[in-house]
């Protein structure tokens, strides 16, 4: 065999799908016959105009056999909604054919025929068998059945037709077609609460390794996206780290001075504190501060882009410069549901878009709060602060406790002394009757630091940490009184 | 009795239409492809074709291009199909209607009685 041969055989071929190809790590094989099970509405029909409108973009020729009792009127009419449907590539590139006659008419040798020669006389590299099951039950014994699909899998590997057979039943038990096929991919939807999500999970995929377990999707009208699970997408760092000893001014110079110095670039910092003790006023100093050539993208949660400009207009920030100067961009995703891992391709595209040094992500909460799932917390946000240092950033989060004053206080994430090489804390302390706002740097990454007790202020100055320590006794229970 | 032959590849679609023309009061003949389709017109020459534009083994208008080639000139042939009426007149252009899908019965029986040169049922 020659070398040219073997990759021919490997070469592979773009699903279309956005995020599947990551999964895949590079896409389907060539003149591969794969499995795409899912029940009814999980998108198989969807999937696999997608997969083939994007073959024949690049060039391709299709062949979609359905054996369905949907007709085919009505499925172009659900097609012509979505982005990628192409009209024009039909019938010359692309057609649809039912093959039910073939299969009531003559059987399963009957349909394979059929199959054969279409896809001899149109030249077809992509061929849907849509309703796969009806195959299936068409077949008088297991012989037969895995002897159709060795069949097809010959017919398809030597006209280099790449074949996908959709199906129902995706729970089903392990059937002998399974062992065939070159992969499966299920297409499934999943309760969470009153909150359901689409997942997808590759069963199996030879010649290939793939990111296992399952990863959300969505279909809207540009067909399907899928989110790689972003802890498995980035279970190692895309590129190698370039370490910086760097400080980044928080754009409050006295509490630069506080954490030795400022941010340590490609760093994660977390501020945490209660409600209203200042930590967006922190965020909005950090994004307004940085010099000209360095974009900042704020990524926030609770507060919409004007309320932010607005407060940052009153505590005295060109912020709003920086944005109408493309500076600083803040991207605003509304703390409803959202899709965890979309979050994170929202983020890391934005940072990427813009070729931003620092972010801000107000409201960790914001994130957290959109996975169903507790046990990704801690392993997604070390991935995602891992792949955002090796992308040279430094990322400040803020994290909010229950707890307005008093202790003990409980961290937002699992381990977060681990994930993160900076943290703040803000906090509240009652003291004669008012409430005064505290900050504490509590670890810095390789540097010395001020780790005294300051109380700050936010005026129209915006904030500023006083110079001298507080003293004061009781400030852990939240209520301090003067020292005796 | 007038006969019509229905070409399509979709069962759903042939066998419904095949009903509706029925009770109308037509003899209907099935196919699923066109090469089916001329293989009926050998053995009986129906009195109009109605036939669907994507299929497998032969499409509508290589059947229609056949039929012409064969001596039927005057065969009235409709087209029907999810596609815009211009794909169509594309590859054959001597059809005597057009059945975009999904389409209403009364519609597709209009067009019937048209192309049959008969008054199309009021009541339908």
């Amino acid at each position: 065999m020659t070398l040219e041969a073997q990759d021919n055989e490997l070469a592979r071929l773009s699903s279309g799908v956005p995020g599947l190809d990551k999964i895949l790590q590079g896409g389907f094989l060539e003149g591969g016959i794969y499995i795409i099970q899912g029940d009814p509405g999980s998108g198989k029909t969807i999937f696999a105009n997608q997969v083939c409108f994007s073959h024949l973009a690049a060039g391709g020729r299709a062949v979609y056999a359905t054996l369905l009792s949907e007709s085919h009127s009505r499925l172009l009419q659900q097609l012509r909604t979505m982005a990628f449907f192409d009209e024009t590539a039909l019938p010359d590139r692309m057609v649809y054919l039912s093959a039910l006659n073939a299969l009531e008419d003559k059987g399963l040798s009957g349909l394979l025929d059929l199959l054969r020669r279409e896809i001899i006389a149109r030249s077809a590299t992509m061929l849907i068998v849509d309703g796969f099951l009806a195959v299936e039950a068409s077949s008088s014994s297991e012989r037969e059945f895995k002897k159709f699909v060795h069949e097809l899998q010959s017919h398809a590997i030597s006209a280099g037709c790449t074949v996908f057979l959709l199906t129902n039943g995706a729970n089903r038990p392990a059937r002998p077609e399974r062992t065939m096929v070159d992969g499966i991919l299920t297409l499934s939807r999943r309760d969470y609460e009153a909150r359901s999500e689409r997942e997808l999970e590759v069963m199996k995929l030879r010649a290939s390794g793939y990111l296992g377990g399952r990863h959300a999707y969505d279909i809207g009208s540009r067909g399907l996206t899928v989110y790689p699970r972003l802890e498995a997408h980035f279970s190692r760092p895309s590129r190698n780290e370039e370490f910086s000893a760097e400080r980044l001014s928080t754009g409050v110079p006295s509490l630069d001075t506080l954490m030795g110095g400022g941010i340590p670039g490609s760093s994660t910092t977390v501020v945490f504190g209660a409600p209203g003790t200042g930590k967006t006023t922190l965020g909005l100093h950090w994004a307004a501060s940085g010099p000209a050539d360095e974009p900042t993208l704020f990524f926030g949660f609770f507060e919409s882009p004007p309320r932010l400009l607005h407060k940052a207009d009153t505590l005295g920030l060109p912020l709003r410069e920086r944005v109408e100067k493309g500076l600083t961009e803040i991207l605003w995703q509304p703390a409803t549901e959202q899709n965890f891992d979309e979050l994170g391709v929202r983020l890391l595209d934005a940072v990427d878009r813009l070729g931003a040094r620092r972010v801000v992500v107000d409201g960790l909460g914001g994130f957290t709060g959109s996975t169903p799932s507790s046990s990704r917390i801690s392993p997604y946000f070390a991935a995602l602060s891992n792949e955002l240092r090796v992308r040279g950033l430094a990322t400040l989060y803020t994290a909010e406790s229950r707890q307005v004053t008093s202790a003990p206080v409980e961290m937002p994430i699992d381990n977060i002394s681990s994930l993160v090489e900076n943290l703040l804390f803000f906090r509240f302390v009652e003291l004669h009757s008012e409430l005064r706002r505290l900050v504490s740097v509590i670890k810095m990454r390789d540097g010395d630091f001020d780790a005294t007790l300051r109380e700050f202020k936010i005026s129209a100055e915006g904030l500023q940490v006083m110079s001298s320590r507080f003293s004061a006794e009781g400030l852990m229970t939240g209520i301090a009184h003067e020292p005796r | 009795m007038r006969t019509i032959l229905v070409v399509d590849d979709e069962f759903g679609v042939a066998d419904v239409l095949a009903a509706a023309l029925e009770d109308e009061g037509y003899r209907v003949n099935t196919a699923a492809n066109g090469r089916e389709a001329l293989t009926r017109l050998g053995e009986e020459v129906p009195d109009l074709v109605i036939s669907d534009f994507m299929m497998p083994v032969m499409d509508g208008p290589a059947m229609a291009h056949a039929i012409r080639e064969a001596g039927h000139a005057d065969l009235p042939i409709i087209m029907m199909s999810a596609m815009p009426e211009a794909a169509v007149r594309q590859r054959f252009d001597g059809y005597f209607g057009f059945l975009r899908k999904p389409f209403r019965i009364h519609v597709a029986a209009d067009l019937v009685a048209r192309a049959l040169g008969e008054q199309p049922n009021p009541f339908t």
